[in-house]
């Protein structure tokens, strides 16, 4: 076959350019270790979700070190959580699955990018080195309001991340002259026991309980008040657990002056 | 007086069905341009007028009316001209011929209608499934067979050509195959290959599924049996334009094509990898191994050569053409050539703009930094580049020779024709710089208000607001170059008599001829069967794991028509329901 010299050079030329792309992606891959999505997610019945393992309590859980775990579900047209928070200096796995149509999982503006196919679980290993704040967004059409579709990724400094999450149990009103509780129970997803104070403020004296919280498991701190020591009135509340607060108001009344008779 | 040999003079019937082809195709692409612009003012949030809901139709509409209908039926009517031209033969039998324009016609009025729906309450139908009706979505059945309609109808104008070609095979069984016959069959036989999988898809997964005949289907395993066939496509659209490129623009350059075996060469290699390569356009999906994604980015960046080998030849031929014309020097011979012939100055800023989204397909291609642009404006940027402007503006610019050579009347205007290309590019140089940037940022495609509540973009370079109006631009630059473009086909064909000064239908002689090439290169069954071994290498074990993962049903999953839902805060109330 005839082939003018010139063309043949280019030619030659043309193969470097191919064969050094194909070493450069190599390289990602085995060099610096860039991880591609996979088959590693397995697979799930969208209609099962809720009763997961792994999905039917989603967010983000510590695995021990500096290893997260995030779980997310895509769902037209929210992710759940819709708002992700994770240390700096640390490792995220994330495994996402959609719960009708296909999504995307999109870190707007970095190379955290996946599709969320419904019946497959997308596993992606993200480092996180600086704090700062990303929008979450679907990047593949799921309907009519797809472009509504976002989340917000926040990466916070070590010293101001933890697990831990209050809830209390309050009653609204009291008799004047009974004691009564406030319970807050104290939940830790790290994956050592979280050993801290729970405080309560109300009236003038605040209550400390120190309190131990097992490894992703929780806790139920016991508050008791004396109403007679608060008086008659409303008295606002507050329970801090490391920074976390939980707040709302106590209604003292008299016995005798019956009030909307339901206490 | 001189005999006129313009084609109509030559195939008066085929040039019939031609044009009848030709204004399907120009009517596809002056509604899919005007949504465009809708489109393009709507998500930069200069002009909206019609509800963001509604978008997703107009998207659907724009894309399946631009890529499959109007590349579509440029194509298959000029390859009816290649075919007929290169063998010196018309058809064996026109019937034939009209038969599958026809049946392309009726799956594309299906589509259309289905589309439509979306819009019109008085039409009880929806397809807001946009270009890659990814399930499941659900789309009504006509959609479906529509779309089957319009894709057998392709292959059916793929037999009309093998059939004359056989026919000529047999008087003439020691000649090789004329170039542009050759370009049309190793095309068609990848495209026989390929939409095999979409094919299947439709028939045996979505359409049963869109009738109720079975109740779930497995998303990834259709979702890959689209890409199967949606990356060759991209190459269908393209084949056609390297056509010209090869067999026209030397000639308009004034010259010849520089060599005849590695066009043929070229084509071939098409013909090998145009296939295996559909699962880079799943990168970032889930249940797919690594390893297949990498045998597809391999395939892929291989892909390249015969691009790289065209843009050798290309301009070699035209700097033939230039020389031939009087033109010398480095680069002064640039000058030489007829850059006030709408149909040169077309097709090489096509082509120049090709080389720009080969660029950005190149990255595109990347395994791992396809994963900052992956689904971003970057990708809409770099196909405004190669089919929107590659494929479209070389169709474009060619029609201002095929015309003529349909009608026997000579160009309305010329001077327009050359305001529209250039128009062309400069709208796109706009629009496609804009998108590609926006990409960067993480700015993503397919969505009507690219405005979010918790967050900014941050554009590296420039602002948001300067990224818009470069594409808000772009597109209308761009809409009136489709009108203009129009208006010239429409007052050639119905202005005008007809003109004894119409060319010859010819295409261009070459330096080198298929007589320097080996005659192997002629042998489609071998290179036929080679696309098909390397198919099965790079799709067997990906598709049967996937099977084997999700089940050829899928695990459970249901349909979601996108017409049922009627009001986003009822949908987030019982989603919320079921979680809580």
């Amino acid at each position: 076959m005839n082939i003018h010299t010139y063309e043949k050079i280019w030619l030659a030329v043309a193969m470097v350019l191919i064969v050094g792309f194909i070493a450069t992606v190599t390289y990602g891959a085995v060099g610096p270790g860039i991880a591609m999505i996979d088959d590693d997610g397995g697979t799930i019945d969208p209609d099962t979700i809720n009763d997961d393992e792994r999905f039917s309590d989603p967010g983000v859980t510590h695995v021990g070190g500096n290893e997260y775990e995030a779980t997310v579900v895509a769902q037209a047209w929210s992710y759940t959580p819709s708002e992700i928070t994770v240390p700096a200096n640390s490792t995220v796995t994330f495994y996402v699955t959609s719960r009708d149509v296909t999504h995307s999982f999109t870190v707007a503006g970095t190379n955290v990018n996946t599709m969320v196919v419904p019946g497959q679980v997308s596993q992606m290993t993200v480092e996180f080195d600086e704090p700062g704040e990303y929008g979450i967004l679907c990047n593949e059409y799921c309907g009519a309001y797809h472009h509504t579709m976002e989340g917000e990724l926040n990466v916070v400094p070590q010293d101001e991340f933890d697990l831990t999450e209050l809830s209390t149990d309050a009653p609204s009103e009291a008799q004047l002259g009974n004691q009564t509780t406030i319970n807050t129970t104290v939940s830790n997803d790290m994956n050592y026991d979280l050993e801290t104070t729970a405080t309560l403020e109300i009236g003038d004296q605040p209550l400390d309980q120190d309190v131990t919280v097992p490894a992703h498991g929780s806790e139920t701190v016991e508050f008791a008040v004396d109403t007679t020591d608060l008086g008659t009135g409303d008295h606002d509340w507050t329970v801090t657990v490391d920074g976390h607060e939980e707040s709302d108001t106590l209604t003292v009344t008299n016995a005798t002056e019956g009030g909307d008779g339901d206490a | 007086m001189a005999m006129r040999n313009a084609y109509i003079d030559q195939f008066p019937k085929e040039a019939r069905v031609i044009r009848a082809i030709l204004w399907s195709s120009f009517l596809a692409l002056t509604i899919g341009g005007t949504l465009g612009l809708i489109q393009g003012l709507h998500r930069t949030n200069i002009l909206r007028f019609i509800p963001s809901q509604d978008y997703y139709t107009v998207l659907t509409a724009h894309g399946v009316l631009l890529v499959i209908t109007f590349t579509i039926f440029f194509l298959v009517g000029i390859f009816t001209w290649a075919v007929t031209t290169s063998l010196d033969r018309g058809v064996e039998d026109i019937r034939f011929t009209w038969g599958w324009y026809i049946m392309m016609v009726i799956g594309t009025i299906l589509v259309g209608v289905s589309i439509l729906g979306g819009v019109v309450e008085q039409i009880p139908m929806n397809a807001d499934v946009l270009f890659t009706f990814y399930s499941p979505l659900q789309a009504h059945p006509a959609f479906y067979i529509g779309l089957v309609l319009f894709v057998v109808g392709s292959w059916l104008a793929g037999v009309d050509w093998f059939r004359m070609w056989w026919a000529w095979k047999k008087e003439n069984p020691d000649e090789r195959i004329p170039l542009p016959t050759f370009m049309a069959l190793t095309t068609m036989l990848f495209w026989y290959l390929s939409s095999l999988g979409v094919a299947i898809s439709i028939l045996a997964f979505l359409l049963p599924w869109s009738l109720g005949i079975i109740d779930s289907v497995n998303p990834l395993l259709t979702r890959t049996l689209f890409w199967f066939f949606g990356h060759p496509v991209v190459y269908f659209w393209l084949m056609p334009a390297y056509m010209l490129w090869y067999t026209m623009l030397p000639k308009i350059s004034g010259g010849k094509l520089f060599s005849d075996p590695l066009a043929r060469v070229v084509f071939v290699l098409f013909l090998i990898l145009s296939t295996p390569v559909g699962i880079h356009h799943q990168y970032l999906d889930p249940g797919i191994a690594e390893g297949f994604k990498f045998i597809a980015m391999t395939n892929t960046m291989f892909l390249l050569l015969p691009s790289l080998l065209t843009a050798f030849t290309v301009v070699a031929s035209m700097e033939h053409g230039a020389r031939q014309r009087g033109g010398d020097g480095y680069l002064s011979w640039l000058k030489a050539l007829p850059w006030r012939d709408p149909v040169f100055t077309g097709m090489a800023l096509a082509g120049l703009m090709f080389a720009a989204g080969g660029f950005s397909g190149m990255i595109n291609a990347g395994l791992n930094i396809n994963y900052l642009v992956h689904n971003s404006w970057w990708v809409v940027g770099h196909f405004h580049l190669t089919v929107g402007t590659a494929v479209a503006l070389t169709f474009m610019a060619a029609s201002y020779w095929f015309m003529p050579q349909l009608t026997g009347k000579e160009l309305w205007n010329r001077s327009v024709a050359l305001v529209q290309v250039v128009l062309w590019f400069i709208g796109m140089t706009f629009m496609s710089n804009a998108m590609h940037r926006a990409g960067l940022f993480g700015m993503p495609r397919r969505t009507a208000e690219p405005q979010y509540q918790g967050f900014n973009f941050e554009p590296a370079v420039g602002t948001v607001g300067e990224i818009n109006a470069q594409v808000a631009l772009g597109a209308v630059l761009l809409t009136i170059s489709v009108y203009l473009f129009i208006v010239n086909m429409v007052l050639t064909t119905v202005g005008g008599s007809s003109s004894d000064a119409i060319p010859d239908n010819t295409y261009a002689g070459t330096l080198s001829g298929p007589e320097d090439s080996p005659v192997i290169l002629d042998n489609l069954k071998l290179w036929t069967s080679i696309a098909v071994v390397l198919v099965i290498i790079a799709y067997s074990l990906p598709l049967a794991s996937i099977i084997d993962a999700g089940g050829l049903f899928g695990p459970g999953i249901d349909a979601w028509k996108p017409s049922v839902v009627a009001d986003p805060t009822l949908v987030l109330e019982s989603i919320r329901g079921v979680m809580f």
